[in-house]
């Protein structure tokens, strides 16, 4: 009796607290609920444009107080697919990982949005290039990034030379610069990327029509092999030997040079052409504000009017089912595809519109393409349209630091068959 | 109530363990199921489907290892990363051996020695791996130049044929010193007047390390085999840092492999994959326990 009475006190006063603190919790529970408008998270990672997004979204939750919006930089997006808690609207870049949700379902429709983003039908085209869900629009292009070989204008008119339109005057090209000795390309070898999005992609996508071999070799499935009627053995041998006989052109130290090295090397004036993408216009800049160059596609053929652009969809837009908010996703989309901000965003980011009313775009290097965009001569790259499980960019790396061609094409067959074996494409 | 106490005094009476030990456990064996078993499973129910780590998914049943027996890169990885394991374990054992009996022998600057020997350890290995690219890339070349031995002109990084050279080395680098810490513990366990006893009877050094240390010290060397090949095995950071894979695919590790299929959707397939690599390791560390029963000495 008398433990039990001393302990009374004690456990009342614990109840107490137990007691406070629950109803505390219970209080800010419905202090979140009340007051504060839906929140919805926009993720987007594309590390250059991070700073921009956020001022967007500062600036639409000023005009939107019904809505809280918030930048999503960081998150894992497989894996908050996985925990079944997706962002609310996706600003990604667009190629096969990002068609792999809409391929299962996992992003809604958005086609009753489409007359309101006015989307270029050729822009519109490249979405149906990799595989995507039956009657649905799953994503909303947003930006669209054009890239072609930079060329040192300052290098060319010293030697007398123009900017090249068939294969053979690049050749051309190559061979009076390395009489002249000067470099004619720099490689950056040792990051397999900058092989596979650009010697790679632009002497395939100069040659070849792109989407319709994919489209080809998609409709083959488990029946792809080096032997069936497309194959990468068969269809990409010919420009990649082209691509190979380029190479005899580079620096000699292209094998354990990377990409930030190729930036310096090209502002400095070391090569006449470097093959990179418009990110890298920025940092070349940077480094030599001077710099007087140009950019051309990649004449792999003999015709000129062959000569294709590298594109992708650097920014699209998309809703996932799984958004427990998609109204106020939806009003977020609305507000970024406006032309005065999808404008602004594009002229500000070295971005070509996707709009049918587009503005052309405003960076003087980038103009040297307009014309290409204009008549929709591009081509998304084909190391955007293999799977990433297939190391595509390797074996590419390998090829131009002198492995065998052919071997590595049948590998990439074998590759395509195993993966159409394993997704069950048949 | 009183059937309960019965029955719980009789258990006493016959030396049951004091329940608490077992209560000591549940924290780890909760955690450890929760986050080590319990994954393991789902994953290996995983292999059997074509998930793609989320949304809906189909039992495809032994597909993916059909398939991945088939997959010529899958089998490289495994005979690069044990290939690689194996000549590295071997490496870093010796080195870290001998610098253990270097630093227990009565030398100057012993302490500072041991400290200086152990920095690698804490340097965590991304960081090691890009100072060690730059090193490769672009050093080395340069100090090759110089002295006009061409051969080192070009980095070993960028040759298929040499670059696992370089992981080799670089992960030896950096598992010698936990490696030599273990010896150096083990070293000074082995009581002195033996080696006196030894001496004595006109032993002489190499003697003395192959009879009294070796002997002496197996367990550790056991510890140190199996745990450095066990970790050698899931090389990761170190790769990625060096040649990402490359050149070509002549680095690719098993778990690079199956690091792929969490972001590129082939995530049944590399479950698939971990499911193998999950037996092989059981098996190599059942082999090695199996041989060394018996002979390791703590």
């Amino acid at each position: 009796m008398g433990r039990s009475g001393a302990s009374l006190p004690l456990m009342s006063r614990r109840n107490l607290f137990q007691a406070g603190a629950l109803g505390a919790f219970a209080f800010g529970l419905s202090a979140c609920g009340s007051s504060s408008a839906p929140t919805i998270s926009l993720y987007q990672s594309k590390p250059e444009v991070i700073p921009y997004f956020r001022d967007l979204v500062s600036s639409f939750n000023t005009e939107h107080p019904a809505i809280h919006a918030i930048h999503d930089a960081t998150s894992s997006l497989s894996a908050s697919f996985a925990r079944a808690t997706p962002p609310d609207l996706g600003c990604l870049n667009y190629n096969f990982e990002m068609a792999r949700f809409q391929e299962r379902g996992e992003l809604s429709d958005l086609s009753d949005l489409l007359p309101e983003a006015n989307i270029a039908p050729s822009v519109l085209e490249l979405v149906d290039q990799y595989p995507t869900y039956p009657g649905r629009t799953s994503v909303i292009p947003y930006s669209m990034m054009g890239a072609a070989t930079f060329y040192n204008k300052d290098i060319f008119d010293q030697h007398g030379l123009d900017v090249p339109t068939t294969y053979s005057e690049l050749l051309g090209v190559c061979e009076k610069l390395k009489s002249a000795g000067v470099t004619a390309f720099y490689f950056t070898s040792a990051d397999a990327w900058t092989l596979a999005q650009g010697i790679a992609d632009y002497s395939i996508g100069g040659a070849i029509d792109v989407a319709d071999f994919f489209k080809r070799m998609r409709d083959l499935g488990t029946e792809a092999s080096n032997d069936s009627e497309v194959s990468f053995s068969k269809n990409l041998k010919k420009p990649l030997e082209k691509a190979v006989k380029l190479a005899e052109y580079t620096n000699a130290d292209a094998t354990s040079r990377k990409y930030a090295d190729g930036n310096v090397a090209f502002a400095n004036g070391e090569a006449a052409m470097y093959l990179q993408g418009p990110w890298a216009i920025t940092e070349i800049m940077a480094l030599n504000p001077k710099m007087n160059m140009g950019i051309f596609p990649l004449p792999m053929t003999e015709n000129p009017e062959d000569r294709k652009v590298r594109v992708n969809l650097d920014l699209a837009l998309w809703i996932p089912e799984g958004s427990q908010h998609k109204d106020e996703a939806r009003e977020l989309l609305k507000y970024l595809i406006q032309p005065e901000i999808a404008d602004k965003y594009n002229a500000t980011n070295n971005g070509f519109g996707v709009r049918a009313d587009s503005p052309a775009v405003s960076d003087e290097r980038l103009k040297d393409l307009q014309g290409f965009i204009d008549k929709a001569a591009f081509y998304q790259g084909t190391s955007t349209a293999i799977p990433k499980t297939i190391p595509f960019e390797n074996y590419m790396q390998s090829i131009f630091t002198g492995g065998s061609i052919e071997e590595t094409l049948a590998t990439l067959d074998g590759d395509w068959q195993r993966n159409a074996r394993r997704q069950g494409t048949n | 109530m009183s059937s309960v106490v019965s029955t719980t005094s009789k258990r006493r009476r016959r030396g049951r363990v004091e329940p608490m030990f077992y209560y000591f456990l549940v924290p780890a064996l909760v955690l450890f199921t929760l986050c080590i078993t319990v994954p393991a499973l789902m994953g290996i129910y995983y292999s059997f489907t074509d998930s793609i780590g989320f949304g809906e998914y189909n039992f495809v049943g032994l597909n993916n290892y059909a398939v991945l027996f088939s997959d010529p890169a899958i089998v490289k990885s495994y005979l690069f990363t044990i290939g690689v394991s194996l000549l590295t374990v071997i490496l870093v054992n010796v080195i870290a051996l001998f610098l253990a009996i270097g630093l227990t022998s009565q030398i100057k600057m012993r302490t500072a020695l041991r400290t200086i020997f152990v920095l690698p350890m804490v340097v965590s290995g991304i960081i090691i791996s890009f100072v060690f690219q730059f090193i490769f890339a672009n050093t080395v070349p340069a100090a090759a130049a110089n002295m006009h031995l061409p051969f080192l002109q070009e980095s070993i990084l960028a040759d298929p044929k040499l670059a696992w050279l370089a992981i080799v080395l670089v992960t030896t680098w950096q598992a010698v010193p936990s490696a030599m810490l273990i010896y150096i513990a083990a070293l000074v366990t082995i009581p002195n007047d033996v080696y006196e006893a030894s001496a004595l009877d006109g032993a002489h050094s190499p003697q003395q390390l192959m009879r009294i240390t070796l002997p002496m010290i197996s367990g550790y060397v056991l510890i140190n085999v199996i745990l450095g090949f066990k970790g050698f095995l899931s090389m990761y950071d170190i790769i990625v840092g060096l040649t990402n894979g490359g050149p070509g695919t002549s680095t690719r590790s098993v778990a690079m492999t199956i690091f792929t299929g969490f972001d590129t959707g082939d995530y049944a397939y590399q479950m698939a994959n971990s499911t193998i690599f999950f037996i092989i390791t059981l098996a190599i560390a059942l082999i090695q326990l199996r041989v060394s029963r018996g002979k390791a000495q703590f």
